[in-house]
């Protein structure tokens, strides 16, 4: 309750000091019709990548596909296209947050995004925020964020854009963009629809990915209007509704399917002059999916969840100095085949706080309480910084406190064998990172350390009868070093980009102090683009380190590499359109690898991409 | 890789060994794991392969992945049981649908039994064929049966429909007994099979989830229930019956308490034992009540096998990594020996 006095301090600080400061309009504007501020403001100090649009068409269509080439996350997938589970700096999958347009859409039921059930072409740009940020964004940032956000296009001509694809396994993906900004609306519509066989061999067998096929379709659509001078309403929405049948293993086939069905929708009005900014957000996010063992039969099993929220966001600009005061409140629905309707309400208090001392040293200061129904949640903080010690050498540190919440599943979980634990804890992540930035003409590093401790990790074990449930554990420490290289080079009609970076990550049991399973100790990508007039090659690489399967360490999936490559060629406009014709060969070398034991990846394979933008 | 290395140099010893023993010996060693302990390793639920580790009977040589190393190939996914003729060993990969038939003491593969299996749980030999438990389509409650194999050409020539979640199995002269345990649900049924038929011939009602069976010197059929666990929100007692096996009849039934589930039921030395909490208790066979006589505490075991007057208990650990098997003396109630072997370790056989 005293953590709750503190806030309530904030908040009056925030109102009285809304009687100083000044700041141009334009500038104002710009930032409000940013769908998640925080990141401006409030993640100075952090590693934050943004992927942009042009790598995006050179990847494949999921976030999977995109983040694997373009990120060090690392991924496991239970075969091309199945479920897929983000791993950020050695963490798991529930303490890695998904985040669309500032709210986090980790699943309910199971604390984690399936990257495979995320389509990022239609969203400008997708950011990768490495490092806590549980005051920002929630529970599960823990190893990183990654944050979809739409934009808005104010002023801006009619524009459309249809990608069509076809390729190996059948695979076919279609792709249309529309958008148009008059001065006082903005209104854009994305439709994708991805179907594959994906019956790839299983190199060094006779068999295939015989049950593997998927189908997809997906949804982005947002209007923003400007009220006035002072107001800006938007609105968003995202549907993805998929249906997969899930691959076998090497020992076992697999009769299986599985069905996705998302909703978000997001209504946000703000009004603002030239030191504040007001966002009222109220969304409803649903979740469904449906499990069917045997694909041939009707029974099926499921899980839905229902989120309702409502998030009042007050920023606060005075001279060098940024406050933001963010009240959530939410009240999630859940239930399913071994979930009796089960309901959580949570409130959260948020205090941040960014401060320019001089041109040189920026750092802030972020608070977070949450007070929720059916369980303890701890105070959150998160400190950082950033000092530009040179015109182009900065050094950045931050520390902070994380969480992850137990899921639905975790506490209400109620099936043959297995059991939801009322007594369950969230668990609660320390963690310290210092990064330095070399920028020099052409050429930018990055070198970033970072260690984070875990306490009361949740894990399903028998307990003494021998029945399945949650419980905390094991502590769990991660430490490593990033290093980033981004290099560039313009000349005449030639243009080079190369970009790689460099993951060494330990993830440890603290009991056993043996490396956890599925981290890659060493990890390597690198993409190569090289443009000659209208023709634009790339190279995509990616080693991924041995792993461990057991935890005792006994038993390890080999490293791997793999190559993709691929062709632009941007065609003379016809009548003002243009069009971009792609050939793009994934796993170049056709490698045989698993990133998931038993569960193999696929063969050499092509895909011929046409875009037409008009 | 270790392991390997270990196997491999065992390996070497040991067919150096042989070799000089040859010259001094005539009887050929029936093959390299003719004598001693099989454990089979389940291995991980969701992807991967299931494995056997041989143990020598003086305990001292342990070679984990056996059929991989002869064979060159995996077991399958979740390996559930091995059942036995006098010369084979029938390896069971529920997930796999499948069932290895190797020579029982060199491990070389015979034949891969994979048409005609659906989520098959044990095997038994009687009257000349194999008999194995299927649970069918976990959806379907009566699509469940009773796979008969042809020993000569290992191919499932029939089926005899069952009730719901067959479990154990066991043979006594021509007559295969079947214990329903229930799949993923509770069934509380011995069916009895008459192999000169192949029909069941009656089914008998026992206590709730019967896990495990035995047959005593005197010819009667002692059937192990837990009762349905508390998570059911109808928790049953745990039974033990005794069933006569001449008239098929259920002779005695003796409960458990309400909250007492026990498994794991034993014969040695005409006492049975079983395993209930974190204790072995036995129980005499004449006795028509529970004695609760302990025999070993403060153990849990994934599984537990008692033959000769010695305990074998198997701990899976995390689930996640290489279990262990103790070996422990019932009479001084001291463990002899702490083996590692490989994930899940489910199932402990004598060779």
């Amino acid at each position: 309750m005293e953590k709750k006095q503190i806030f309530l301090f904030f908040i009056g600080l925030l109102a009285f000091v809304q009687v100083f400061g000044q700041r141009d309009g334009v500038i104002v504007l710009d930032e409000v019709i940013l769908s998640d501020a925080k990141l401006l403001h409030f993640s100075k100090g952090t590693k934050v990548r943004v992927v942009n649009d042009s790598v995006q068409q050179k990847s494949g269509t999921s976030l999977t596909d995109l983040l694997r080439y373009n990120s060090n996350v690392y991924f496991k997938e239970n075969g091309y296209g199945m479920v897929s589970s983000a791993s950020f700096r050695g963490t798991n999958a529930q303490q890695t947050a998904v985040v669309w347009n500032g709210i986090n859409i980790n699943s309910q039921l199971t604390g984690q995004t399936d990257f495979n059930t995320l389509i990022p072409g239609n969203y400008g740009d997708v950011v990768v925020r490495s490092g806590g940020g549980s005051v920002q964004y929630g529970s599960g940032a823990v190893g990183g964020t990654i944050l979809l956000n739409d934009s808005f296009r104010f002023n801006d001509s009619w524009k459309n854009s249809l990608q069509t694809s076809y390729g190996s396994f059948n695979t076919s993906k279609l792709a249309f963009n529309t958008s148009l900004g008059t001065e006082k609306t903005s209104f854009h519509i994305g439709i994708n629809h991805i179907a594959s066989d994906n019956d790839y061999k299983y190199l060094g067998t006779d068999s295939r990915n015989e049950n593997g096929a998927y189908d997809q379709l997906n949804l982005n659509a947002n209007v923003g209007f400007i009220l006035s001078d002072q107001q800006i309403l938007k609105l968003y929405h995202n549907t993805f509704n998929g249906d997969r049948n899930f691959s076998g293993t090497l020992t076992a086939p697999a009769d299986e399917n599985y069905t996705d069905l998302n909703h978000r929708s997001l209504i946000e009005l703000s009004s603002f002059n030239e030191r504040k900014i007001a966002r009222l957000k109220v969304g409803h996010l649903y979740e469904r999916y449906r499990y069917f063992p045997n694909k041939q039969r009707d029974e099926f099993s499921f899980g839905q969840a229902n989120t309702l929220l409502a998030n009042y966001d007050y920023k606060y600009q005075w001279n060098k100095i940024t406050l933001n005061g963010i009240v959530d409140i939410s009240s999630i629905w859940a239930k399913g085949a071994s979930i009796e309707n089960a309901q959580r309400n949570f409130v959260s208090g948020t205090f941040l706080f960014s401060h320019e001392l001089s041109d040189k040293l920026n750092y802030g200061v972020n608070l977070r309480q949450e007070v929720v129904s059916d369980y303890q949640s701890p105070f959150l903080f998160s400190l950082n910084g950033s000092y530009k010690v040179a015109k182009n050498y900065t050094i950045n540190m931050n520390a902070s406190k994380n969480h992850r919440v137990p899921t639905f599943n975790d506490l209400y979980w109620s099936g043959a064998g297995a059991s939801g634990n009322l007594e369950v804890l969230p668990e609660t992540s320390w963690q310290l990172e210092l990064g330095q930035t070399l920028e020099v003409k052409n050429l930018a590093l990055s070198l970033n350390a970072y260690s984070i401790t875990t306490d009361n990790l949740i894990q399903w074990r028998p307990n003494a009868q021998g029945i399945w449930m949650a419980m905390n554990v094991q502590d769990v420490s991660q430490y490593g070093l990033e290093l980033g290289f981004d290099w560039k080079r313009k000349w005449g009609s030639q243009e080079l980009v190369w970009e790689s970076e460099y993951a060494y990550t330990k993830s440890i049991d603290n009991a056993t102090k043996n490396q956890l399973l599925y981290v890659p100790e060493h990890m390597l990508r690198s993409n190569v683009a090289y443009q000659y007039k209208k023709l634009v090659a790339f190279y995509q690489f990616l080693y991924n380190g041995s792993v461990y399967t057991t935890t005792d360490n006994s038993d390890s999936l080999p490293s791997y590499t793999v190559g993709n490559i691929g062709l632009d060629y941007h065609w003379p406009d016809i009548s003002k359109i243009k069009f971009i014709l792609g050939l793009k060969v994934n796993n170049l070398f056709n490698k045989n690898y698993q990133n998931v034991a038993y569960r193999p990846m696929p063969n050499r394979n092509f895909q011929l991409q046409l875009i037409t933008k008009f | 890789m270790k392991s390997r290395n270990v196997f491999l140099s065992l390996l070497t010893i040991g067919l150096s060994w042989s070799c000089s023993n040859d010259d001094e010996q005539d009887q050929e060693p029936l093959g390299d794991y003719a004598n001693g302990i099989l454990v089979s390793n389940e291995g991980p639920f969701s992807n991967g392969t299931g494995t056997v580790t041989f143990i020598s009977e003086d305990l001292s040589v342990v070679n984990n992945g056996i059929y991989k190393m002869k064979n060159d190939e995996d077991l399958g996914n979740v390996v559930q049981s091995i059942g036995f003729t006098e010369d084979e060993a029938f390896i069971v990969a529920n997930v796999s649908n499948k069932i290895n038939v190797v020579n029982r003491y060199t491990f070389e593969k015979i034949a891969s039994i994979t048409d005609g299996l659906n989520n098959p749980r044990y095997f038994i030999e009687a009257n000349g064929k194999g008999y194995v438990t299927n649970w069918g389509d976990t959806a379907d409650e009566t699509d469940d049966f009773v796979a008969i194999i042809n020993l000569q050409d290992y191919a499932v020539e029939g089926t005899i429909s069952v009730a719901l979640g067959p479990e154990a199995i066991l043979a006594k002269d021509n007559t295969v007994y079947v214990a329903h345990q229930g799949a993923w649900g509770q069934n509380n049924k011995v069916s009895v099979i008459n192999t000169a038929t192949n029909e069941v011939i009656k089914t008998l009602a026992v206590g709730d989830a019967p896990n495990s069976m035995q047959l005593d010197a005197s010819g009667n059929l002692w059937v192990l229930a837990s009762g349905k666990p508390a998570y059911t929100e109808d928790e049953t007692a745990g039974v033990l019956s005794k069933i006569n096996t001449v008239t098929n009849e259920v002779d005695n039934n003796i409960q458990f308490e309400t909250t007492q589930h026990p498994s794991g039921l034993n014969l040695d030395g005409g006492v049975l034992y079983y395993h209930l909490g974190d204790t072995v208790f036995e129980q005499s066979l004449s006795s028509t009540t529970l004695g609760m006589e302990a025999v070993l505490e403060d153990v849990s075991f994934y599984s537990m096998v008692i033959n000769n007057g010695r305990l074998y208990g198997t701990d899976a650990g995390d689930y996640a990594s290489n279990g262990t098997l103790t070996v422990y003396d019932l009479n001084t109630k001291m463990a002899i020996e702490a083996i590692t072997v490989g994930i899940i370790p489910g199932g402990i056989y004598f060779n």
